[in-house]
């Protein structure tokens, strides 16, 4: 862990500068401060979160490779110890080693009996904003009307969802980007939707239960989950008939959030 | 420890920012000046009660907060000054500070 305390100390000049003398705490200082204004902005509560690590943890049962598959109870959420207020233990990624690979080919030079996955659209943003907004929209929001346009898709026609998932704040600015979030009703989207298992969300468990890899392979993580559910390979928690999934990446945090937000849907070629 | 924080302010447009820019993403300018803001308000805040890789740690506040001169940064809070509170702005090195106004 002192590489890793190493790195967050001085993951850019902005940080090693003005924020590691302050004692931040890394990208959990920074994003408990957002997640605070999501609370004020959207009148959510604490247990909102909640729903989201707690719906991830019990997909994470049925993934062999996550690192925690335990259940998780709302009273235990609510129980952890705090890390960076709001943020309590269940709230933050936690830092693993792993590997992910994609292999990219022609549809013949897949293996045999193995279904193809294809890419309908995907876009990708970088420093929209210039760190001079909330946080609370990612670079998501500037592409997300012409990426369901590309791919002749809608939010709705979505089987299953890998949305990154560095702190639950952030799964709900995406998810809120996207337009999964009728009426941008974020506390409703966590009770019911996610609450109620209306929509799969992180099928693997995310990266709040199955920990998040360093680099390239913590966004990974959901695209290879996007491609094992719509390959219908997925195991136990296979979603059913998957056939549309969509997958995005969020990171960079420059100074006050993260600078770079992708997304792409991808689609199970008969 | 010395009154205020250092801000960038764009030579050409004269926009000010923190941390320093590259560029300037108002009018693309490349050449920056200092200058010093010394209140904020402070808008949200946190306490960091965890550190990885540090043992004994104690809980320290950090906030985010909207300077008189435009830009929002982060600081490190001195005292319990809560949202909303009006605070005065200090450096020590390149670490923005902030405190109660007296």
């Amino acid at each position: 862990m002192a590489g890793y305390a190493k790195v967050a100390a001085n993951y850019n000049t902005a940080t090693q500068k003005h924020l590691s003398p302050l004692g931040h705490g890394g990208p959990n200082g920074v994003y408990a401060l957002v997640a605070s204004r999501q609370i004020k902005k959207y009148g959510l509560e604490k247990s909102d979160y909640g729903h989201i690590a707690i719906a991830q943890r019990e997909w994470a049962a049925k993934n062999p490779h996550a690192v925690y598959r335990a259940p998780l109870t709302m009273d235990e959420y609510l129980a952890a110890p705090l890390v960076a207020d709001p943020l309590s233990r269940y709230d933050c990624v936690p830092v693993v080693a792993g590997a992910q690979a994609i292999i990219v080919a022609r549809p013949d030079r897949a293996p045999k009996g193995r279904t193809g996955v294809r890419v309908r659209a995907h876009r990708a943003s970088y420093n929209y904003d210039n760190q001079e907004g909330d946080g609370l929209q990612t670079g998501i929001s500037t592409f997300a009307n012409e990426l369901w346009r590309e791919a002749g898709a809608h939010p709705d026609d979505i089987d299953v969802a890998s949305i990154y998932d560095d702190y639950p704040t952030m799964v709900l600015a995406q998810a809120n980007d996207l337009g999964l979030i009728p009426g941008n009703d974020l506390a409703r989207f966590c009770r019911v939707t996610i609450g109620e298992k209306r929509f799969p969300v992180n099928t693997w468990g995310g990266m709040l239960s199955a920990g998040q890899p360093g680099g390239h392979a913590g966004g990974l993580n959901g695209i290879s989950e996007a491609v094992l559910q719509l390959q219908h390979r997925a195991g136990e928690r296979q979603v059913k008939g998957a056939r549309l999934a969509l997958a995005t990446g969020y990171g960079m945090t420059m100074y006050r959030y993260g600078g770079t937000a992708a997304a792409a849907i991808l689609e199970r070629v008969e | 420890m010395s009154a205020g924080i250092t801000i960038w302010r764009c030579a050409n447009c004269r926009a000010g920012f923190f941390p320093e820019p590259l560029l300037c993403p108002r009018c693309h300018g490349k050449k920056f000046e200092t200058d010093r803001v010394h209140e904020a308000v402070v808008e949200e805040i946190s306490v960091i009660r965890h550190m990885i890789g540090q043992e004994n740690w104690q809980p320290r506040r950090i906030a985010n907060v909207l300077s008189s001169d435009g830009p929002r940064m982060t600081v490190g809070l001195r005292d319990d000054s809560g949202p909303g509170a009006t605070i005065e702005l200090f450096e020590e090195g390149t670490a923005p500070f902030g405190q109660a106004k007296k």
